[in-house]
């Protein structure tokens, strides 16, 4: 709430500092984290490249408390990383760019590959030492870190991997995807999960199924890396009472070529992007 | 000329016009202050009526009562769910706010005699304003140092396999603790206290000590006996500031206190220190997004019910405490 507040005192400060750049929008969203990277690399490409009247304010606050702000008529649109839920009441979904949830650990750790049956036991505490998962050269305990019930990954997770059940009290939730990838990176027995974004910081991402978590194996229809997702902008209503300014860019980062390569610079994966024609 | 201008905007009003605009702000403020309380007993009630007094004691998982709190909301009202214990949460923030407290004012002590009666002057001119910028650092920088350096040096340096092997499943001892917790409350505290304690010292009258010294009594045992004794109004009153501060501390708690809600048990031996656990305000926090679901806010207002309740005993408490040592002299 107060990140909300902090944000409305901006946007009246950038409503004062406009009159130079008159007709100029700002468009107001909020939601995802693990969006975030993506959508702020979009947005600044949009503002700079295509139309330097849209100027855009988003806080990552979570993709449940973003659907929550757009109900509320709080955002204009929301990032999110979960399918639709039934909570999710008066909002339409529309499919943004794919993103795959890694799962990490520690570079100490020796494994390099993790099915979704010994993530699941993992995060529900039937496993809690390395020596039970082959491979990882560790007999320590087990850290798992996870993302607190802000997040749409928690639920993505939560939906994925562990069918719906609570994680189990030896999980560590985290308020940020930032901070999950902290832990991974000082803790030796840790295990955690983050989108493609975070990837690479310290961390060392494992296959999941035999399949590793990079671009080219993100898919989900069909299905082929197992964590693979679509990351979701969700509208108020229909979509159909949104701000033209905003449908436009929507279009745009869905559909442009310029997008698809800003997206994937990022570290997400485009969708539904044309690609550039090559020139020999 | 003069008189008729004074008799025709009349003598009384203009005199009293910045009191009574003073007068109407204050009241303003105590009506909003008011109103602030009201709503959240009248949020908070649901959660207390269904519960009792079992509210506040101990039973099954906080995190699975609060996930059901939750859900209960999505559906109709006749089937609202409000079942809370929350026990481990209070259990965890006496611990806590407990132990930083208990630290902190034997640490402030001792350093507020030191900067106030022992300390050069050019040491007293550093060490002053030192404590005076450290009394204002945000909460949330205190967090990242205790995320990136503390948490860490625990998980990795302190915790030993065998600890963590016999408490595999049910909680994991990864850093985030309650040792984490209070030494980094301490560090944040300490320096409110020192600053107040300080002031305290100040003002004992240098006529008391002069006393004391001139019969032959040495420095030490002046200060103690005169100087500490004259100015524990202001250590209470420094104290009271502290716990209420630290009492709603929320966002340091968050990151380093680990965010199970797990009643850490003091049997357990020393690992105890090491167990992870989530007091009440860090709760609020961490579970913002279930606001929308009208059980789940109403347990959430209930929690903050008992953290306004508590404040507002600690500050309670200090007034007694001051009345009852205001014969000694000195106040902050």
């Amino acid at each position: 709430m107060r990140i909300k507040a902090l944000a409305t005192w901006a946007v009246a400060l950038l409503a004062l500092a406009a009159p130079a750049s008159a007709g100029a929008v700002t468009l107001i969203g909020s939601g995802s984290v693990a969006a975030q990277p993506v959508l702020q690399a979009l947005f600044s490409t949009y503002t700079k490249k295509i139309n330097h009247k849209v100027h855009f304010l988003y806080t990552a606050n979570g993709g449940n408390a973003g659907v929550k702000d757009v109900q509320g008529g709080k955002s204009q649109f929301a990032g999110q990383a979960r399918t639709p839920l039934p909570s999710d009441a008066g909002t339409t979904y529309v499919k943004f760019y794919l993103d795959g949830l890694c799962m990490d650990v520690n570079p100490h750790n020796k494994l390099s590959n993790i099915s979704i049956q010994q993530t699941h036991d993992i995060y529900r505490g039937l496993i809690t030492n390395w020596g039970s998962i082959g491979g990882s050269g560790l007999d320590t305990t087990i850290d798992p870190v996870g993302r607190d019930t802000n997040g749409g990954t928690y639920n993505f997770f939560l939906q994925a991997v562990l069918n719906n059940e609570l994680p189990s009290s030896n999980v560590n939730a985290l308020t940020a995807d930032g901070l999950v990838v902290n832990a991974v990176k000082q803790d030796p027995s840790a295990i955690g999960y983050a989108g493609l974004a975070w990837q690479g910081r310290g961390m060392k991402t494992l296959k999941v199924n035999g399949v590793p978590c990079v671009p080219k194996k993100i898919s989900v229809e069909p299905l082929k890396y197992p964590l693979s997702r679509y990351i979701w902008l969700v509208l108020p209503g229909d979509g159909s009472s949104s701000p033209k300014a905003l449908t436009k860019f929507i279009d745009w980062a869905r559909r442009s070529p310029l997008a698809g390569e800003v997206i994937l610079k990022a570290g997400g994966v485009p969708a539904f992007n044309k690609k550039r024609k090559r020139h020999h | 000329m003069q008189g008729e201008h004074l008799e025709e905007y009349g003598p009384k009003w203009s005199d009293q016009r910045a009191e009574r605009l003073l007068g109407a702000l204050v009241c303003t403020v105590v009506a909003l202050l008011l109103a602030l309380i009201v709503t959240v007993i009248v949020r908070a009630w649901p959660s207390f009526a269904h519960n009792g007094l079992a509210w506040f004691g101990a039973g099954g998982s906080v995190e699975d009562q609060l996930n059901q709190v939750y859900l209960s909301g999505l559906g109709d009202a006749a089937h609202y769910v409000y079942t809370f214990h929350a026990w481990p949460l209070i259990w965890s923030t006496m611990l806590i706010v407990g132990g930083a407290v208990a630290i902190a004012v034997f640490c402030a002590l001792f350093t507020s005699v030191f900067i106030v009666e022992f300390a050069p002057e050019w040491m007293r001119n550093v060490l002053q304003p030192v404590v005076r910028f450290l009394a204002s650092v945000p909460s949330v920088i205190y967090g990242l140092l205790g995320v990136l350096v503390v948490v860490p040096f625990i998980g990795n340096h302190l915790v030993t396999e065998s600890q963590k092997s016999s408490v595999a499943g049910v909680i994991s001892l990864s850093g985030y603790s309650l040792l984490a917790a209070v030494l980094i409350l301490t560090v944040m505290i300490a320096p409110l206290m020192v600053s107040i304690f300080s002031d305290g010292l100040r003002s004992v009258r240098p006529g008391w000590l002069e006393g004391s010294l001139a019969l032959g009594v040495n420095r030490w045992r002046t200060t103690w006996k005169i100087g500490v004794r004259t100015a524990r109004p202001a250590m209470v009153a420094g104290t009271v500031l502290a716990v209420a501060r630290a009492i709603g501390e929320a966002v340091m708690l968050a990151m380093v206190s680990g965010s199970i809600a797990f009643a850490p048990n003091p049997a357990d031996g020393l690992i105890f220190v090491y167990e992870p656990s989530r007091p009440l305000a860090p709760t609020i926090v961490k579970n913002v997004e279930a606001l929308g679901s009208p059980p789940a806010n109403s347990t959430l207002f209930a929690i903050a019910a008992v953290l306004l309740f508590s404040a507002a005993l600690v500050s309670l408490t200090g007034w007694v405490a001051r009345r009852a040592m205001r014969k000694y002299g000195a106040t902050a």
